[in-house]
């Protein structure tokens, strides 16, 4: 629990319990197991929720909850609450809690976690469970007048969406002739410069200060989830994970579901396919970063700013390289399951002295960043205390990646819950602990730092391979087909946060549930807590610092 | 202050040096690497009609119409619908389709983007280049083997 | 300088007509010919310089498919904006919303009357030269902020409602200390006519290797310069303190529902008013059209000065971020007009003292 700086040691001693403890903690409360592959699971009854995650959270300190998923079965619905430590990511915990076929209500998250809120709300919205106790339970990713929900079973797809007209009255009118109050509501976005796609936030604002704000997410809601449960394991499902965050993130998304859908079918990843796998990775996040950049600057200097250009311009060499070794600039589909599809181009020299003359002129660019943003008394005036976002609630919401290292919060699955082959190699996670604007934007920059690091020690191992041992990809049957009833959720440091995929199987090749826990989902969540007394430029430089990307937020 | 003279300086020294990024295209066409997925190109006198590339499609993009005796009549794909994924290549067992390099295609319509195979065929070469040469080293990792039967659905 | 011709009087004179009817043609045809040397600049400006400008700081290529360097883009651009449909919202408070965008060029050209820009052959081109120029030529140019809180409330839009309630709040703040550095200059020329606030900076200061660096206010108080410099940005509304219109933020300001004519008219007096920004700052601090050469090629020194400041809002443009609207009334009131006050009391001291 501790917020101190980065500190190895101490992660491990957080004393894990083992299931058998756990239930003993739980006690009366648990009624079944139901144990997935990654952790312990408790079945619960639906009206002991907050006592369940509150005795977790402060007894056994499951500090993060990570992710609230839903599903119906035949004869039952179901939501699961996976926890896991701040400290430790690796001990985890499912909360599996039923509910009731024809009545399908349970206990609200929300009280113990903040982040339960937007989680409950979705899976209220696509599942349709309905939760008591929640402050505010209504559609999220769907339209308020849409007619059922899309993932449960008798879900009719063929149903006509038709809202009348009633319906769509404003439902703003009486706000806007509010004769009592001198506040303003202001609608900024779906479409605004500023709102890195299409978002709509409902703020009030006092004068130009902003009272209160309410992100309005899905508007880009494209059925990711369900895509997914639509397509095979072994091939139809790689391509869409790049499309999630399509920032040139792919990799890092790729690599989500292939961590979890090889942990799920049990399949060993080549060595030298994991050393390109984690360059590769770190190249997306170097591209994703500099965007991040990017538009932060635009967001904070203006539309004609030359710091847009700069960082453009090195994402575009970045993306070269990566086009050179995935024959994409965004949509790589370069993993596959067991491995990636192809080895480094030829001739690898090429590749390589390309590889090494861009990470030879990223000091000098980075150097410039700081020279045109970082050391600039306005930019330093702009961001410096504002959009504060303390650790406490950076962990309650959920939040993860550079947001929450921003907050002090020294939380990177690379090193905690290591996977690729970052272990192995000589890198720093990087915190800050200015809590505001300004420490988000230098978490970042001396993330691509950090990565340009992690790319040239892979680079020197794959130089090195032996020929005959460059094998990227494992032995995998044609079709997988993971046993009837195994469920699973692993997750990856993407360039905005934590990206998990719960997958649960039927025995058929493709998944009965697939959920995606974004991590800029859980970070726009936070928004309301930075923005809720700033003036509107701070809330714009707050959202641009949450570097959220719609595509992933709305899925 | 000096920050602020920083961030002129900055700029200054990039519109003084002259160099420019960006490029007039269309008379300067980028390179793309020869992995670079785009346009499909078919070769009906390859194909073997076995509708793996059909059957891997995510999103249904490949329609193919056989007569009762599975001859090949039709090979019909939707270049603007395709999210040019490169499996039905991956799958093909005889190099019949291929992803060219060529990203140049424009249409009046979303329905001039079904292609049909003559206008697959037709597909030219993005500069000329053939990329089957800088893909073929890797075909053979694709399939494995597996454990059980091949599976050809 | 009473003894040089103004423009009127030398088209009157020309052309032989005296008397009330040689007053009135004279001083059309030269507000006419002026006001026209005026729109051509934002002409040359707006569809083309300032993207060519913004285009080498971030390293891009920019207009040049028409014309010899893209320079035919500008009559396209025009054809272009005109030729779009002007679309009136809904709700907006008609005549003011169709006035605001006629007054904001109007005050800027106005401001251009007493402006000495300097002599070109025989021709001294300065319309006006009243003794209170200085004073007169502020006056016009505060008209803008009518103009943009017009627009504002108008509009009926609420983003457009705060861009012209920040344009309000940052003109009250910055004008003061700008007219405050300006009575700075007023206290070394002893006068508010322009012609004579030019005239007063032509000695030599001091020789450096046999080049003569002149009297300009620029080099005699380098500190009010840059005071001047930076309240003028502020006045013109452009980076850092481009706020009024801030597009990230509030979409576009006070001119979010302009569109067609009604925009482009806009997006001229906002670049008129870089101009007579320039042009102010050239003849207090510059020297007017004062430059190395013959006297008679002075408008083309003049011309070079108000271009230089176009270029300076450029360059700002591309690299400073812009600050927050409750940052920029703290540095307007609480650092600006004190220091603006500091440098009148300091002036006026040292004039006193020397003189």
């Amino acid at each position: 629990m501790s917020l101190e700086a980065p500190d190895t040691t101490e992660t491990d001693e957080v004393p894990e319990r083992t299931p058998d403890e756990l239930e003993a903690l739980l006690g009366d409360l648990v009624i079944d197991r139901d144990d997935h592959l990654n952790a312990p699971g408790f079945v619960i009854r639906p009206d002991a929720v907050q006592e369940t995650l509150s005795r977790l959270k402060s007894e056994a300190g499951y500090d993060h909850l990570s992710l609230v998923t839903a599903q119906e079965y035949e004869n039952r619905y179901e939501s699961i609450y996976h926890l896991k430590k701040f400290d430790d990511p690796t001990q985890e915990v499912s909360v599996v809690v039923p509910a009731d076929k024809d009545d399908p209500v349970s206990e609200s998250g929300d009280a113990v976690f903040r982040t339960a809120d937007w989680h409950e709300r979705e899976a209220y919205d696509l599942i349709g469970i309905e939760y008591d106790d929640h402050p505010d339970l209504r559609r999220i990713l769907l339209p308020e007048t849409w007619q059922g929900h899309p993932l449960s079973m008798d879900y009719d797809k063929d149903r006509p969406q038709i809202a009348t007209l009633p319906e769509h009255a404003n439902p703003l009118e009486d706000h806007h002739h509010d004769s009592e109050s001198d506040t303003m509501f202001l609608n900024i976005g779906p479409h605004h410069p500023a709102t890195h796609g299409v978002l709509h936030l409902k703020t009030i604002l006092d004068g130009e200060q902003v009272i209160d704000v309410e992100p309005d997410i899905g508007y880009l809601h494209r059925c990711e989830e369900q895509m997914a449960q639509s397509g095979t394991y072994r091939h139809q499902i790689m391509p869409y994970p790049d499309r999630w965050d399509y920032i040139s993130a792919g990799l890092l998304n790729e690599w989500a579901y292939a961590r979890a859908a090889e942990d799920l079918a049990d399949i060993e990843v080549p060595e030298y396919a994991q050393v390109i796998r984690t360059m590769g990775a770190e190249m997306c996040r170097i591209a994703a970063h500099m965007l991040a950049l990017a538009t932060f600057a635009l967001d904070v200097n203006g539309d004609f700013t030359a710091t847009f250009m700069y960082a453009i311009n090195d994402r575009e060499r970045v993306q070269d390289l990566l086009e050179d070794l995935t024959g994409q600039r965004l949509m790589f589909n370069y993993f596959r399951l067991g491995g990636v599809v192809w080895d480094l181009p030829e001739p690898r020299g090429e590749f390589f002295s390309k590889t090494r003359d861009f990470l030879d002129q990223l000091p000098g660019s980075v150097e410039e960043y700081h020279d045109l943003v970082t050391a600039n008394e306005i930019f330093q005036m702009r961001t410096i205390d504002t959009g504060i976002l303390p650790p406490e609630v950076a962990k309650n919401y959920g939040a993860t990646g550079p947001v929450a290292r921003g907050s002090g919060v020294d939380y990177d699955l690379r090193r905690d819950d290591p996977y690729g082959y970052y272990d192995e190699l000589e890198w720093d996670v990087v915190t800050e602990d200015g809590c505001d604007n300004y420490s988000r934007l230098l978490v970042r920059m001396r993330e691509v730092e950090e990565s340009a690091k992690i790319i040239e020690q892979c680079i020197d191992l794959l130089e090195d391979w032996p020929e005959e041992e460059r094998n990227i990809q494992a032995n995998v049957p044609r079709t997988l087909r993971p046993d009837d009833d195994t469920e699973i959720y692993r997750a990856v440091e993407a360039a905005k946060g934590e990206l998990g995929i719960y997958m649960r199987a039927d025995g058929t090749d493709k998944p009965a549930r697939f959920k995606i826990r974004s991590p800029c989902f859980s970070n726009l969540q936070t928004l309301p807590e930075m923005a809720n007394g700033e003036y509107i430029p701070d809330v714009i430089a707050a959202l641009g610092s949450l570097d959220i990307v719609l595509g992933e937020v709305d899925r | 202050m000096i920050g602020l003279m920083k961030s002129m300086a900055t700029t200054m020294k990039h519109a003084l040096d002259g160099s420019t990024f960006t490029v007039e295209y269309p008379e300067d066409a980028p390179d793309v690497s020869p992995r670079f997925r785009g346009v499909h190109k078919f070769s009906q006198e390859r194909c073997i009609w076995c509708r793996q590339c059909e059957n891997v499609c995510p999103n249904d993009t490949i329609q193919i119409v056989q007569d009762d005796q599975r001859n090949g009549e039709q090979y019909n794909l939707h270049i603007g619908q395709c999210i040019y994924c490169r499996l039905c290549e991956e799958v093909c067992p005889v190099d019949a389709i291929l992803l060219t390099q060529n990203f140049e295609f424009t249409a009046d319509s979303k329905d001039e983007f079904v292609y049909n195979k003559e206008q697959l065929k037709n597909v030219p070469w993005y500069k000329g280049i053939d990329p089957l040469e800088s893909r073929n080293p890797d075909r053979g990792a694709w399939i494995g083997e597996g454990d059980g039967e091949v599976d050809y659905q | 300088m009473g003894t040089v011709q103004l423009f009127p009087e030398f088209i009157s004179e020309t052309l032989g007509l005296s008397g009330v009817l040689g007053d009135v043609v004279g001083s059309l045809v030269a507000a006419a010919v002026v006001g026209n040397i005026v729109l051509a600049f934002t002409g040359v400006a707006g569809p083309w310089a300032k993207r060519k400008i913004t285009a080498a700081f971030t390293d891009r290529i920019a207009v040049n498919r028409i014309g010899p360097f893209g320079l035919l883009i500008i009559p396209a651009a025009a054809v272009q904006l005109l030729a779009k449909e002007l679309i009136v919202p809904e709700g907006v408070d008609r005549p003011t919303w169709d006035l605001a965008p006629i007054v904001l060029p109007a005050s800027a050209l106005l401001g251009f009357s007493v402006i000495p820009m300097g002599r070109l052959g025989p021709v001294n081109l300065q319309i006006a030269d009243p003794e209170v120029g200085l004073a007169l030529v502020f006056a016009f140019a505060s008209i803008a902020s009518v103009s943009l809180v017009m627009a504002g409330y108008a509009s009926n839009n609420k983003y457009s409602m705060l861009g012209g309630l920040r344009a309000v709040a940052q003109n009250l703040a910055y004008e003061i200390p700008l007219i405050v550095t300006a009575m700075s200059v007023v206290i070394f020329a002893g006068t508010l006519q322009m012609s004579g606030i030019v005239a007063a900076q032509t000695d030599v200061l001091f020789s450096v290797g046999g080049f003569d660096v002149p009297t300009w206010y620029a080099f005699v108080n380098p500190f009010a310069f840059v005071l001047f410099l930076t309240a003028n940005m502020a006045e013109i509304g452009r980076n850092p303190f481009d706020i009024p219109e801030a597009p990230t933020e509030i979409v576009a300001g006070y001119q979010t529902e302009y569109s067609s004519a009604y925009f482009v008219l806009f997006y001229l007096g906002e670049f008129v008013h870089v101009f007579l920004g320039g042009a102010i700052l050239a003849v207090t601090f510059l020297g007017g059209a004062s430059g190395p050469g013959p006297e008679s090629i002075g408008f083309l020194w003049f011309v070079v000065k108000i271009w230089g400041f176009f270029l300076f809002t450029q360059w700002a443009r591309s690299a400073l971020p812009r600050v927050r609207i409750d940052q920029l009334i703290e540095i307007g009131w609480k650092g600006m007009l004190v220091l603006s006050f500091a440098n009148l009391v300091l002036t006026a001291v040292i004039v006193g003292v020397i003189a």
